[in-house]
């Protein structure tokens, strides 16, 4: 047994390293294969200087802003509330592999009194349309030209044998199928690694020292050999399986197509028909007819009315002066706390949307893997919505903090509503500075499960094909 | 060495190959004759394995061809050898040799090799895209004698080959016969048939019609024969 499994190993790096001879060769492979990884260094190159000068600019700015806070002088608590602090999203480290939704979302929110704001400064806004189809990021040419370059390289793997004659030569000296097929697979696989080195070093370089990012981009560059080695057995199970080289090449550019380009779009579209997202415009006003409902400063309004009788009923007084405590401070502790439930159902209800529609964007992420390694990639990177939602709950409940915090100084401190009432420096350094843990690497590669398990049947399905194809391989 | 039992091969209802009986021994040379569509390649196809028989057993030192085992005794020359073209002659031969073989050649081995398949020396390290059809040939016979063949199996292998090469062929072919193996050649070449075949076999529509030794046979009767063989079965 262990004498077989020797030949066949023997025989597969036999093969392999004729293929690799033989491509090695190549000039016209060579060139390509050389413009590929001049475009991935670049790429790597300027997401990486992107990567580290936004990264600076946002901890200087979120550290400023800070300090805005505290600067801001004595005034009553409530009005340094609206005066609030800004949130900014620090910038992933392997968000230069895959930016993922970064320039679509925003990377600020304003953190005030009563609001859940939407995010600001969406560097997509500031670009022009064309821009999206100039950017090439390191993931771009990883799920898109890299697998491009896999079936130009291997169409010919076995119908380019048939069609020359050396098929039939190998398999007279009794080579098996199976062997032909791994070795061929390893060669390809050879190629795959060196498109996937670079990568795996710059981000080994970047996550130094950055939590779990090393071990997420372990994840990650595992995830990509899932979905490009299903490329490489789906070029060689079709070039087995095809009459000749050249329907085998049609085959294989169809079906990149569809999976790059054709699909993504067409699913992005059916589950934005299937699952519809609010406009950003119906969403504001759902929010502020919801709001409605509160009554904010308004003293005249049926809400704030009500509960100034519960509150009077519950301390057993007939006017607010004779409370213990600040009765415009209770006000704005119950106003805020149905703002909260209001901004959990409304934007918990479009999170619920965007997931809804992400998992139909992956229904056939197992036949198609292009979605699927979209949404694991950047998933894992750190920049899908799943992660800006995360960050958009952090934030959220850093508000609720300063909320809280400040509320609870007037009802505890002020009385009878005083107009001059004001805190000062020693309240404002109640509030820590802004700190956002991100998703542990549990975390996130349990949101990407379904998608990690599409490419994984992906991967063995191709596997299955391209077994299937050899074994009926005929010279 | 090589046997057909009763060996057939169906298309459909066509007949491609009917009962073939047919024995090879070591140091034996045997041609098969016959026009296109004889069933000549469909028996070299079944020996090889590429095919699968209707009925009957093609056998190689008494094990099916579809044993491993039994396709490491075998060695296949088809009338253009197929090669790798951007390797050399070298690196071909290393490729095929190592897994056939499942071992690593010597560089010089693999030269000296190629060279006694005749071989111009300074051509073995050349890219086989600039070998000729004769010297493609040649690289072939070195693959078989890597592997130590004990039976080869010939498809036309002369054809397109200018006389000297094939003659050159023929010669290697009677080295090999002369070794002990079993060599079964198709061949429309009734003078290469005459010069290195042992036995000479007819065949017509998928069947073997004749089969007799050549000693003693000259080339006019060979052709006298073989003519008549298969003008008496065209009537048919």
């Amino acid at each position: 047994m262990e004498r077989a499994n020797n030949d066949a190993i023997s025989d597969i790096l036999v093969i392999a390293r004729k293929e690799g001879l033989e491509l090695s060769r190549d000039r016209r492979l060579r060139w390509l294969f050389a413009c590929l990884l001049v475009l991935l260094v670049g790429a790597l190159a300027q997401g990486w200087q992107t990567n580290d000068a936004e990264s600076q600019e946002r901890a200087s700015a979120q550290h400023a802003n800070y300090q805005q806070w505290l600067e801001q002088g004595a005034r009553n608590p409530h009005s340094a509330a609206h005066y609030g602090v800004h949130a900014f999203k620090p910038i992933n480290p392997l968000a230069f592999i895959d930016p993922g939704v970064s320039a679509f979302v925003g990377i600020s929110v304003w953190l005030e009194a009563h609001k859940q704001n939407e995010f600001q400064f969406r560097p997509a806004r500031d670009r022009s349309s064309l821009h999206r189809f100039g950017e090439l990021t390191p993931a771009l040419l990883l799920q898109t030209l890299a697998p491009l370059l896999l079936i130009l390289v291997g169409f010919a793997g076995f119908a380019g044998e048939r069609e020359n004659g050396t098929l039939r030569q190998l398999l007279s000296l009794g080579v098996s199928r199976r062997r032909l097929l791994a070795g061929k697979a390893l060669a390809l696989v050879g190629l795959m690694g060196a498109m996937i080195v670079p990568i795996t070093v710059a981000g080994a370089l970047l996550s130094i020292g950055t939590g779990d990012a090393s071990q997420r981009l372990l994840a990650l560059v595992g995830a990509y050999l899932l979905y490009l080695g299903g490329f490489v057995f789906l070029t060689l199970g079709v070039s087995a399986f095809a009459r000749s080289a050249r329907q085998a090449l049609l085959v294989l550019l169809a079906f990149w197509l569809l999976n790059c380009f054709v699909l993504p779009r067409a699913m992005t579209d059916l589950a934005g028909h299937l699952a519809p997202a609010p406009t950003g415009a119906a969403f504001i006003q759902a929010l502020t007819d919801a709001r409605r409902a509160t009554f904010g400063h308004d003293e005249s309004h049926p809400a704030f009315i009500a509960f100034r009788e519960k509150v009077l009923r519950d301390y057993g007084v007939s006017r607010t002066a004779d409370l213990p405590v600040d009765f415009r401070g209770l006000a704005l502790r119950e106003d805020d706390h149905a703002g909260y439930r209001i901004h959990d159902e409304h934007f918990g209800h479009l999170w619920a949307i965007y997931d809804d529609q992400d998992s139909l964007r992956q229904r056939l992420g197992w036949l198609f893997p292009g979605s699927s390694i979209q949404a694991v990639s950047a998933g894992l990177a750190g920049t899908d919505t799943r992660n800006h939602v995360h960050f958009a709950r952090a934030a959220e409940a850093h508000r609720r903090v300063i909320q809280e915090t400040m509320s609870e100084n007037l009802i505890q401190h002020r009385r009878n509503g005083d107009p001059d009432y004001s805190a000062d420096r020693r309240l404002w350094a109640h509030i820590p500075p802004f700190a956002y843990t991100p998703p542990s690497l549990d975390e996130r590669l349990t949101w990407q499960t379904a998608s990690l398990g599409r490419l994984s049947l992906w991967l063995g399905g191709c596997i299955a094909l391209s077994l299937w194809a050899v074994h009926r391989l005929r010279p | 060495m090589l046997e057909a039992r009763s060996l057939t091969k169906l298309y459909g209802a066509h007949k491609a190959l009917d009962q073939l009986e047919l024995t090879v021994e070591e140091g034996e040379v045997f041609c098969l004759l016959g026009a296109n569509g004889a069933g000549k390649t469909t028996t070299i196809n079944l020996f090889l394995d590429f095919l699968q028989p209707s009925s009957g057993q093609a056998l190689i030192q008494g094990k099916s061809v579809q044993e491993p085992a039994s396709k490491h005794l075998l060695a296949y020359i088809p009338e253009t050898v197929m090669l790798y073209a951007s390797l050399t002659g070298i690196e071909n031969l290393d490729y095929f040799s190592r897994l056939a073989i499942g071992r690593k050649n010597r560089k010089e081995d693999l030269k000296d090799l190629l060279i006694r398949a005749g071989l111009p020396a300074e051509a073995a390290t050349k890219p086989v895209s600039n070998y000729s059809k004769g010297m493609r040939q040649k690289v072939g016979i070195a693959i078989a004698m890597a592997k130590g063949a004990r039976a080869l199996l010939l498809d036309e292998p002369t054809s397109g080959l200018d006389p000297q090469a094939a003659n050159e062929f023929a010669t290697l072919m009677e080295a090999q016969r002369a070794l002990g193996t079993a060599i079964l050649m198709t061949t429309h070449d009734l003078f290469l048939a005459k010069q290195i075949g042992t036995r000479v076999g007819i065949m017509s529509q998928g069947r073997l019609l004749s089969c007799f030794a050549t000693a003693g046979v000259d080339h006019v009767e060979l052709e006298r024969v073989y003519l008549d063989t298969i003008g008496s079965r065209m009537k048919l």
